[in-house]
């Protein structure tokens, strides 16, 4: 008996980039569910009031690093606070169009973020992040 | 020609002679302070901060002259030390000019003429190194700016561009043309987004580093251009606009700055309006009288949280993430209005609307 396929979150301010997100997760066909969400705040408030305790599968979150209101770091910040049995559900990954040296000490900061990715997102990098999880 | 403030000399010197004689000398093309111990000098050096020259004897009781300019070096900086010796302190004199304690030396007795070169030379040291030291500030504050400016340019340039490149890898794999228009929609907000942070980078330069071009001001023309350009670009049919101008004297000003402030708040505006509002409004207000314009842009949009509003000014902050901003637009429009000396205000309430008050004064 195979697991089902993972649940995705995409958290970007841009709607283009979680259009395309969607649209590529879709076309792998290894998605169990696909949201998006153009405010980090929006998306915290969502995963909060999320079922604790363990999920049919885990929930890969894209997160993109740089928006406005909350960022990815604050986000990442704010989800690190959750209960540990909500927590455990969600697997997070960053995306960016480019890094800085800060942001990149930033991430080692974060043990929760699994991986950075460079933007925009591709089939090989969806295969990935559902092998990771 | 602007009359300029004497330049403040201080002579240190335990010998009250020498002293009266230096002032009496030099006082009339120059503020002269004198100063019978190295207390007195200090004195003076706290109360003025703009002393340019000091020139103090190297044989004091208590004190030599190269032990006071060592005491007082790291304190007071800014002064270029001379010293009045004769020829016996030769030795010390050599060893202090070189630990650069002692900018020169004038032997003792002096000759005016000595006193007076030595004064021209120092006074042109100093004015170089005040020039250097704001240019080292300018400096500090550009690099700093640059730093900053170069990640969120790399990162705001290359976004649109990679946000067109994965929908364009997507598309490949979309038979639906219904949901190819979509994106294609997606990706002219994206080409516009990037045209519009270039056009705001232009601004930018343009503002920091641009002359001031004061000419007469047609408020109306203005507005006339403006509406113009933004029935253009932006849909803004469902967007009610209300401009009133009442312009009641001749106004002068820098075109290119008071357009950039108008075209700024006005897409602001248009863009942070609540989606759902039936009846999105669009007033300005521009009043021109007694020696100023009052210009007045309000908004019944999504409005500012008031955690935020402190932060709207500053460059790269954007506080919605309903429309994507540059974070660059009111980071030029107080620019603009600090280059015209100007003053702008903000009133916001979330989910009420905005309203910015801009107050510029006749040239």
């Amino acid at each position: 008996m195979s697991a089902p396929f993972p649940h995705f979150i995409i958290i970007d301010d841009s709607q283009l980039d979680c259009f395309i997100g969607e649209k590529i997760i879709q076309n792998t066909g290894t998605y169990s569910s696909i949201k998006t969400y153009t405010q980090a705040t929006d998306a915290y408030e969502h995963i909060k009031n999320s079922a604790p305790g363990p999920a049919d599968a885990m929930t890969i979150i894209v997160l993109d690093i740089q928006m406005p209101v909350m960022n990815g770091f604050q986000f990442v910040e704010a989800f690190e606070l959750l209960p540990e049995d909500i927590r455990s559900n969600y697997a997070i990954f960053m995306f960016s169009s480019s890094i800085n040296e800060s942001d990149k000490n930033r991430l080692e900061n974060h043990p929760c973020i699994r991986k950075f990715y460079g933007k925009p997102i591709s089939k090989e990098i969806v295969s990935s992040l559902v092998n990771a999880v | 020609m602007e009359k300029q403030e004497k330049i403040k000399i201080l002579y240190v010197d335990d010998e009250i002679n020498n002293l009266t004689g230096f002032k009496a000398s030099f006082r009339m093309s120059y503020n002269i302070m004198i100063a019978v111990n190295a207390t007195d000098a200090m004195e003076h050096l706290n109360s003025h901060p703009d002393i340019r020259v000091i020139f103090c004897d190297q044989r004091m009781p208590g004190k030599t002259g190269v032990q006071f300019f060592e005491e007082i070096r790291s304190r007071y900086p800014k002064p270029i030390r001379i010293l009045l010796t004769g020829y016996a302190d030769i030795e010390s004199v050599i060893d202090s000019i070189n630990l650069g304690n002692v900018f020169r030396y004038v032997k003792k007795p002096w000759k005016d003429a000595d006193i007076l070169g030595a004064i021209n030379e120092a006074n042109k040291f100093y004015v170089s190194n005040s020039l250097l030291a704001v240019k080292n500030e300018e400096l500090q504050k550009a690099y700093n700016e640059l730093d900053k400016f170069s990640y969120s340019v790399t990162h705001d340039m290359r976004g649109p561009l990679l946000s067109i490149l994965g929908a364009i890898e997507a598309a490949q794999h979309i038979e639906d043309i219904s949901e190819i228009r979509k994106m294609l929609l997606m990706m002219k907000d994206s080409v516009r987004n990037l045209d519009d942070f270039i056009k705001s980078v232009h601004d930018y330069y343009n503002l920091n580093r641009g002359e001031l071009e004061i000419k007469e001001i047609d408020f109306n023309e203005i507005v006339k251009e403006q509406t113009r350009i933004f029935n253009f670009t932006y849909l803004v049919s469902d967007v009610e606009f209300k401009p009133s101008i009442e312009q009641k004297e001749t106004f002068r000003g820098d075109e290119v700055s008071i357009k950039l402030i108008l075209n700024n708040l006005l897409s602001n505006a248009f863009k942070y309006q609540k989606r759902d509002n039936k009846e999105k409004l669009v007033e300005l207000k521009i009043l021109v009288e007694n020696g100023k314009a009052v210009i007045e842009i309000t908004d019944n949009g999504v409005g500012i949280d008031k955690n935020y509003v402190g932060d709207i000014f500053n460059m790269f902050f954007r506080a919605s993430s309903q429309e994507v901003g540059s974070g660059f637009g009111l980071y030029n429009v107080k620019a603009a209005v600090t280059k015209l000396n100007g003053k702008i205000t903000v009133d916001s309430e979330i989910n009420k609307g905005t309203s910015f008050k801009v107050t510029i004064q006749n040239k």
